[in-house]
Formats: C-alpha cells, sequence, structure tokens
C-alpha cells in the first residue's frame, strides 16, 4: 500500500501520461483535419526512438538533440505519405466514400511496411541504451534525470502547440478544417497545405515522443502498436479536435495504466490497455465523431 | 452465375482431391495451407465481405478453436475436439458480437483487432499462470488426413459464402453493407442478421484452428493469435476481391505462392509485400482481381 501511494509511481504515471498525450496530439490533427485513420502512428514513435538510439550509440548525440532529427525526419515521412498516398485517396471520389476505412487499410499496409523494414535493418532484439540514469532527489521523490527531462519536454511541446492552434494562422487554419471543411475553403484557407502541415505536425510530433521514449524503456521494431491504440484511447476520451481534452485523457490514461499495472502485475499491462480500448470502443460505439465536436 | 462458376469450382476441388495422389509431401503441405486460407478467407468474406463490417481480428477465432482443441483432443480424441473448437469459437462470436457489432464502421475494425490483442494477452497470461508456455500434442493425424479434412472445410466455407450470399440473408446483410439505416427502416432485422453472420464466419475458423495446432503438433498462444494471420486474410480478400466467394481462390493462391517463396528465408520480405499489394489494391484497385478483371464494368455511383 505504501508503495501504490507513494510520489514516485505519481510520477512515473505523468511520464507515461505525457508521452500518450503528444502521441495523441498527431492522431487528432491528422484525423481531424482530414478524416484519416492513422494506425501507423504508434510507428512513427518507433523510428524515432531509432533516430535518437543510434546517433547516440554511433556518435554519442544527445537524444534531447536527436529529437529534432527524429522529429525532422518523421515530418518529411508524413509529407511524404501525404503527397505520395493520402491526397491521391482523398481525390478519388469512389474511395472517398469510405474515407476512414480506406485509410485505415493504407495506413495498416504502411505500418506493416514500416514494421518489417524496421526489423529488416536493425533486427528484432530489443536495445536500449543509459542516458541522463542519475537519480535526483526532490525531497523525499527520487527520479531520473530522462523521466524529468522527458516531462519537461512534453510539457513545453504541449504548451507551443497549444499556443500554436490558438494563435498563429497556420494554427487557425487547422483548426477551422477540423470544424468546418467547407467553410475553411470558402475563407480562402489553403487546404492542401493546411493538411500537409496536419501531416507534418502529427508525425514529427510522434517521432519525437519516440526519442524521448528511447531515454527510458527498451526499443524495438514492433513497439509502436501499443502507442496506436493508446492514442485513440486517449483521441475518443478526449473528444475530437479537443486537444486540450486529449491532454486530460493523456494523463488519465497514464495513471491508469501505472497505477493498474502497479496492483497488478507487469504481465497484465497489454491486457490493460486493449481492455480500456474495448471497453472505450463499447462504450462509445459512434466513434470519435460522435456527440458534440469541440474545437479548442 | 452459377452455371458459370460452379463446373470450374466442381473440377478444381476435384484436382485438389487428386493432389496428395501425384504430389510429394512437400506439395501436400502446401496445399493444405493454400485450403486452411481458402477456409479462412471465405469465412472472413461471409462477414466483411457482404457487411462491410470489417474485421481485422478474425484471428481471434482461430487461435479460439487453436486453445480450445489442444485442451480437448487429449481428452476427448479429435473429431470432438475440432467439433467442440467450431462450437466454441461460434458461441464466442454470438456472445461478443452483440455488443461489438453495435460499433460502426472503421471503430468496428480497430474494435476486433484490439479483441484479437486482448484474447491474445488473456491467453498467454491464463497459460503463464498454469506454468505452461507451450503445450505439445501428440498423435495427431498424418498431413495427409488433415489436408482432406481441411480441404473439406474450404469447400464447405467457400459453399456456405456462395449460398448464404444469394439468399435472403445475404441480400440483407449486402442492404447492411450499403446503409444500415436504410436496410433497418424497410425491415431487414438488422441486428440479426449481423450476429448470424458473425457467429457463421466463426465457426469455420475454429475447426480449422484446431487442425492447424494438429498439424504443428505445438501450441503457443502468441503464435496462434498472430495478429499476422488477420492480416493476411483481409489482404487476400481485397486482392481477390471481397463481395462474393470467388475473390479468396485468386488472392490465396498468390499469397500462398509468395509465402513459399519468402517465408522460410525472408519473413521481413514476405510482410513488406504483402503491405505493398494491401496498399496498391486499396487504392488502384478497390474491387481486387475479381472486380477489376472478371466481372462487367463497374458501376460509378452518381
Amino acid at each position: 500500500m505504501q508503495a501504490i501511494l507513494s510520489w514516485q509511481l505519481l510520477f512515473a504515471a505523468l511520464v507515461t501520461g505525457s508521452i500518450y498525450v503528444l502521441v495523441a496530439l498527431g492522431l487528432n490533427l491528422v484525423y481531424g483535419t482530414m478524416r484519416l485513420l492513422n494506425v501507423a502512428h504508434g510507428d512513427m514513435v518507433m523510428i524515432g526512438a531509432y533516430v535518437s538510439y543510434w546517433l547516440f550509440t554511433l556518435s554519442g548525440l544527445s537524444p534531447l538533440l536527436s529529437m529534432l532529427i527524429a522529429a525532422a525526419l518523421t515530418a518529411a515521412l508524413g509529407a511524404l505519405a501525404y503527397v505520395g498516398l493520402f491526397r491521391r485517396l482523398l481525390a478519388n471520389r469512389q474511395l472517398v466514400q469510405r474515407l476512414e476505412g480506406n485509410s485505415l487499410l493504407l495506413f495498416f499496409g504502411i505500418s506493416i511496411v514500416i514494421q518489417n523494414l524496421a526489423s529488416l535493418a536493425f533486427d528484432s532484439t530489443p536495445r536500449a541504451y543509459q542516458y541522463l540514469d542519475r537519480v535526483v532527489a526532490i525531497g523525499n521523490l527520487g527520479i531520473t534525470e530522462n523521466r524529468l527531462a522527458a516531462l519537461i519536454v512534453t510539457g513545453i511541446l504541449s504548451l507551443v502547440i497549444v499556443l500554436f492552434l490558438r494563435f498563429h494562422i497556420y494554427g487557425l487554419a487547422i483548426k477551422a478544417l477540423m470544424q468546418h471543411r467547407e467553410a475553411a475553403t470558402v475563407v480562402g484557407i489553403d487546404v492542401e497545405r493546411v493538411q500537409i502541415l496536419s501531416f507534418c505536425i502529427g508525425f514529427g510530433v510522434a517521432g519525437l515522443a519516440g526519442a524521448l521514449l528511447s531515454m527510458m524503456e527498451q526499443i524495438t521494431p514492433f513497439m509502436g502498436f501499443p502507442f496506436t491504440i493508446a492514442a485513440f484511447v486517449v483521441v475518443i476520451l478526449g473528444g475530437l479536435g479537443n486537444l486540450l481534452g486529449g491532454m486530460a485523457a493523456g494523463l488519465l490514461l497514464g495513471i491508469l495504466e501505472t497505477y493498474g499495472v502497479a496492483l497488478t502485475s507487469p504481465s497484465l499491462r497489454s491486457v490493460l490497455i486493449y481492455g480500456v480500448f474495448i471497453l472505450v470502443l463499447l462504450v462509445r460505439p459512434q466513434g470519435l465523431l460522435g456527440g458534440k465536436r469541440v474545437v479548442r | 452465375m452459377i452455371g458459370r462458376w460452379t463446373i470450374p469450382l466442381i473440377v478444381a476441388l476435384a484436382a485438389a482431391c487428386g493432389v496428395p495422389f501425384v504430389a510429394g509431401d512437400y506439395l501436400i503441405g502446401v496445399a493444405l495451407s493454400l485450403a486452411m486460407w481458402i477456409a479462412l478467407t471465405e469465412s472472413w468474406i461471409l462477414l466483411s465481405g457482404l457487411t462491410g463490417y470489417v474485421s481485422l481480428g478474425h484471428v481471434v477465432f482461430y487461435g479460439l478453436g487453436a486453445y480450445v482443441g489442444i485442451l480437448l483432443w487429449g481428452e476427448v480424441g479429435g473429431v470432438l475436439a475440432v467439433g467442440g473448437a467450431g462450437l466454441a469459437s461460434g458461441v464466442f462470436a454470438l456472445a461478443v458480437g452483440y455488443p461489438a457489432l453495435r460499433v460502426r464502421g472503421p471503430y468496428f475494425v480497430m474494435l476486433t483487432f484490439g479483441l484479437a490483442e486482448f484474447c491474445k494477452y488473456i491467453v498467454i497470461d491464463v497459460e503463464a499462470g498454469l506454468g505452461q508456455f507451450s503445450r505439445l500434442l501428440l498423435g495427431g493425424p498424418s498431413v495427409l488426413q488433415l489436408y482432406y479434412v481441411v480441404l473439406g472445410l474450404a469447400a464447405a466455407a467457400t459453399a456456405l459464402t456462395f449460398f448464404v450470399a444469394r439468399s435472403r440473408l445475404g441480400y440483407a446483410l449486402r442492404a447492411i453493407r450499403e446503409n444500415e439505416e436504410a436496410a433497418e427502416t424497410v425491415g431487414v432485422p438488422v441486428a440479426f442478421c449481423k450476429l448470424a453472420a458473425f457467429a457463421l464466419s466463426a465457426i469455420i475458423p475454429g475447426m480449422v484452428g484446431a487442425l492447424m495446432v494438429a498439424r504443428s503438433s505445438y501450441f503457443e498462444p502468441s503464435q496462434v493469435f498472430d495478429p499476422i494471420v488477420s492480416f493476411t486474410i483481409v489482404t487476400m480478400a481485397i486482392i481477390g476481391g471481397s463481395d462474393d466467394a470467388r475473390g479468396p481462390f485468386l488472392g490465396a493462391a498468390l499469397l500462398v505462392l509468395l509465402s513459399e517463396i519468402l517465408w522460410a528465408r525472408a519473413p521481413q520480405v514476405y510482410m513488406i509485400l504483402l503491405g505493398i499489394l494491401l496498399i496498391a489494391f486499396v487504392l488502384f484497385a478497390p474491387g481486387g482481381i475479381t472486380g477489376r478483371l472478371l466481372s462487367r464494368p463497374v458501376k460509378v455511383k452518381p
């Protein structure tokens, strides 16, 4: 009981939750602006994690710097996926009729390709490295520096994104597209450009989250899917286009997972995540679009 | 349609029965794989092809059947074990389908995937709790016997999908796919039809799962619940064309061939090709091979 009530666990929950917040954010953007269900989203986390892993092991570059490279690379992949595949999907009148389903199948294909390319290139043994793993004491809370750094970075980045969407002209354009596509076109928003931007931000943020994650956990080519699932839970719970809701939901899921595992056993982690996922879908069968849409 | 396709199918079935007389063990094994995938994909089409409720978790029935099969085989013998596996899968589908089929479109797709993974981890945890990480099945049937049984199931699955597609239920299911609200309005018992299709599509995969455990004489939860199985089924159906019973033959033949060439040597390359095929067919030929090559020109919806 002592362990359950400790600050230690709360901190771990916050770190996990903050990573979920970042990952879910990208999913929210891509779904919100284009109705594309990106089930390959977690694989961007994996790519970001490998970028930081290799840069650190080969050249000793700090993950706190290489996360920018990871973000740039995954953002570029996002632009590539949009230009190469999804622009075509969105332009095809027949395919658009079942846009969500078709986008899901496409992203699923992409996910399989990426995972297996990664497993071909890096083999599937779990990898990890040590960086900033000294324990610092704050009061009677002992935490590793890398977790603290991850929490600070995710906090700052979330704030930046919220401000971007609230005040920047392109942030406002993204929100306009989420709210009402036709109206956004009418007022002269360059839909094409905003869609590429959504892909880039969404994928880039996921890549950055992966870079942060690589400091703290083992990475494998197949680590992405649980993050996709978690991100869907967060987006469904938090509400489409509702970024503040998404943040609350991300932290909630982090807490749920961390405490759930602490109360039962680590082997139940996957059961827990998938259980919550199933429950959320069953309770909200109308999916992301159901109920009120609040764009904040 | 019946006249045009019945004869080639019967010829194919007869030829398949003759395979063991002319082929060696290796080819019988390949034919067994082919029959297995046809059985699985035909079952999938009964649900997902006809209703548009795309299941990305069909492996759950296969895995459940395998689990029930390995638990029962030593106790009650092969025939009852396979029957029990099919029954268990069907009952499971009824129980799960009731809440799950309220979930629409892409959310159903994700739900089925999540459900299959959920069951996988549950079985892994149960087995770990029992101290079992894998189980062996000794004294199972020969590959030849298995081949004929699975071939029979493939034929049964094809016939089932074929006849359901042309029955009242089949038209109801297609109506649900095109517009569920409209179907309900004109009096189609939507919930019942969906549930019936779900259960029907679960029974044969359950039996196949039990038989495949007998083939490998080895049971490991993460192997029989491998999401790759679901993924392969969907890809086969989409490559072949998922609106009727013909599609899976082409899709399954193509992928089994590909897998024989690549799986043992380079499984990742095989999976990458699978992913690329899926992407290409969704984007460029959503009707699959049958939709694109064998049918009349696609009607363009206004």
